[in-house]
């Protein structure tokens, strides 16, 4: 992208809560103006009514995919930009959404006697990668601002993004934060894909990995590790990772990986 | 060495006056713990200072060699360097972590001084105590208990009625003048030995054999791949074993851009081998990447390669000082270096 012209970059959201939009304004005055410098933005329903016409450099999805009619819009979406980025956790991974993935009762327990309407019928909450190729992602639960700049920046530059493939407990260790197993409580920081900057537990939160896993998990020793020492029952510590990688565990529903090429 | 004495009523004075001299940093209670962890951190008031702690979340090597450092700053005007040391005080260091100061001097001045850590050093006057908590997981006692510590500029030894001081150097000596020290008695100077000697049997944990043969032993072990394996079937790859280890000096260095994209800034940070991606590396311009230690059981093995045996010679004994840091921070309880050491022993 040449540096004179400003990149298009887009908008788009499907299943979520379209909070990682919001974080988006969050970024505050200076850091966003800063980036309007060099990007001008073309749909942000979040803020602003015009919608994209014609090509688009970056388009960043937010919201996982958990409809079948949804893939016509995201094929389009795919074929109009240059670059797709997967937009916080629902879109990168599922996230939450893929909650629903491994249960068949949750429509009437949230719906009631609506249940049935037909915008709710949906199938399992699958990444965005699993119906059109992905580039990048923007991961978090919101997603992650520092990652978004670092993001935007790398692809103004022509550089390789750098996402880190290390654990929350790097991060923990290295600022002296307690390690929540020494507090008589569990964290999922073992497993969990660092970035965050481990804000969490040092707060006296455990973490609960909504960047995700490490690309490799040692799930095996999660499970043993949150009974052992994090006092959990065993179906809890069987099931405790489920909120936001239920794509990512080895018992993920058939097609939760990135579609093939 | 000349060795000084002062009494434990002065010691509060002098701590006064050295904080308002310059900075210094010394362990105190971390924060949000209930009084039973420590941090190295600027002391700002005697009361503050906690020479009784048993061992330090971090290492202070932190203090030469931090988490995250900015290495230097780029923009269109050129680039700036960032070095820019702060003459200050460390005190309280144990000797086990002293004996990684001067693995470190050693390893950061190894055919290219590395001037990011060299000038925080240099600017840094450090004064050693004595072990008065010992913590639970520590072997010093036992594990290269015959390399000395070295590179400090005093040694703070809390004896009956207040504390030996003995100077290494003028770093050291420059610190007289803020309290009132008297020369140490020759009772004062045996006392304090028998103390700094007492400590060394106060070790729950002990390695019985020595770093000679457990060398020999762990190189011999390279391709029992099912003993590490086993070892290390509950690793997380986590890193923390690394990241809380004195003696580890890896760094990553990457460029981040401010954003404005025509300026930015080069940090370095502690890397970790333990980690699936601190191997990898690129395959040039054609893209593709390789792993030279891809599975999590090569990755357990290299740190106690590193640990136990690659650099005994270079380092003139093994690069595990016995703090057993380690052994806290890991959560599946795998990482102990006693237990890695019986079980290379045992074959």
């Amino acid at each position: 992208m040449s540096p004179k012209t400003k990149a298009k970059v887009a908008f788009f959201d499907f299943t979520s809560c379209e909070g990682c939009q919001i974080e988006l304004t969050n970024l505050g005055e200076k850091a966003f103006m800063g980036l309007l410098d060099h990007i001008e933005i073309v749909e942000f329903r979040e803020a602003m009514s015009e919608k994209a016409q014609g090509r688009i450099d970056i388009s960043f999805i937010e919201g996982s995919f958990s409809r079948e009619a949804d893939r016509k819009r995201l094929e389009d979406i795919r074929s109009r930009s240059n670059v797709v980025i997967a937009f916080g956790a629902c879109a990168a991974t599922g996230g939450v959404t893929a909650l629903k993935n491994h249960m068949s009762d949750y429509s009437e327990a949230v719906y009631g006697k609506d249940a049935k309407m037909p915008h709710l019928d949906s199938s399992f909450a699958l990444p965005v990668s699993a119906a059109i190729k992905v580039d990048y992602s923007v991961l978090g639960c919101p997603m992650s601002q520092a990652e978004f700049v670092e993001i935007v920046s790398s692809l103004l530059h022509g550089k390789e993004p750098v996402i880190p493939n290390h654990p929350v407990c790097v991060e923990c260790k290295k600022k002296s934060t307690l390690c929540r197993y020494g507090q008589g409580d569990h964290c999922l920081g073992m497993v969990a894909r660092a970035g965050c900057g481990a804000p969490c537990p040092a707060d006296g939160i455990p973490c609960e990995a909504c960047r995700g896993f490490v690309d490799h998990p040692n799930q095996e020793a999660l499970v043993k590790v949150l009974r052992e020492k994090g006092g959990l029952s065993e179906e809890r510590a069987f099931n405790k990772s489920r909120i936001f990688t239920a794509n990512l565990r080895s018992d993920a529903v058939k097609g939760a990986g990135a579609r093939k090429e | 060495m000349p060795a000084h004495f002062i009494h434990e009523t002065d010691f509060r004075e002098f701590l006064k006056s050295l904080i308002a001299s310059k900075p210094v940093i010394g362990p105190v209670v971390e924060p949000k713990s209930t009084g039973d962890k420590f941090i190295f951190d600027d002391v700002t008031s005697a009361e503050q200072l906690r020479l009784d702690y048993d061992v330090s979340l971090v290492p202070p090597k932190a203090v030469f060699f931090p988490p995250v450092q900015k290495l230097l700053e780029f923009g269109p005007n050129g680039v700036k360097s960032c070095i820019n040391p702060r003459e200050q005080v460390l005190l309280g260091v144990h000797f086990y972590d002293v004996k990684a100061f001067d693995q470190l001097d050693k390893l950061f001045n190894d055919k290219f001084p590395d001037n990011n850590y060299l000038a925080n050093r240099r600017a840094t006057t450090v004064i050693a105590s004595s072990v008065q908590t010992v913590s639970k997981h520590a072997f010093w006692g036992s594990f290269g208990k015959d390399v000395k510590a070295k590179g400090h500029d005093g040694f703070l030894t809390k004896v009956q009625g207040g504390y030996v001081y003995e100077t290494f150097s003028q770093k050291g000596e420059a610190l007289l003048k803020h309290g009132k020290f008297g020369n140490a008695s020759t009772d004062q100077v045996s006392a304090a030995k028998r103390e700094n000697d007492a400590a060394m049997d106060k070790c729950q944990e002990k390695v019985t054999f020595t770093p000679a043969e457990i060398s020999t032993k762990t190189r011999a072990s390279f391709s029992n791949n099912e003993m590490w394996k086993e070892l290390s079937k509950d690793c997380f790859s986590c890193g923390s074993c690394n990241i809380v280890c004195p003696t580890c000096y890896c760094f990553d260095v990457q460029d981040k851009w401010g954003l404005d994209q025509v300026s930015g800034e080069r940090y370095r940070t502690w890397d970790a081998c333990l980690t699936e991606d601190f191997a990898k590396v690129s395959l040039g311009g054609a893209g593709g990447h390789e792993n030279f230690r891809e599975a999590g059981a090569q990755r357990f093995r290299h740190r106690a390669m590193r640990k136990l045996t690659y650099l005994n010679e270079k380092l003139g004994g093994p690069a595990c000082i016995g703090c057993g840091r380690c052994t806290s921070a890991c959560v599946p309880n795998i990482a102990n270096p006693v237990k890695i050491i019986n079980r290379i022993m045992k074959g």
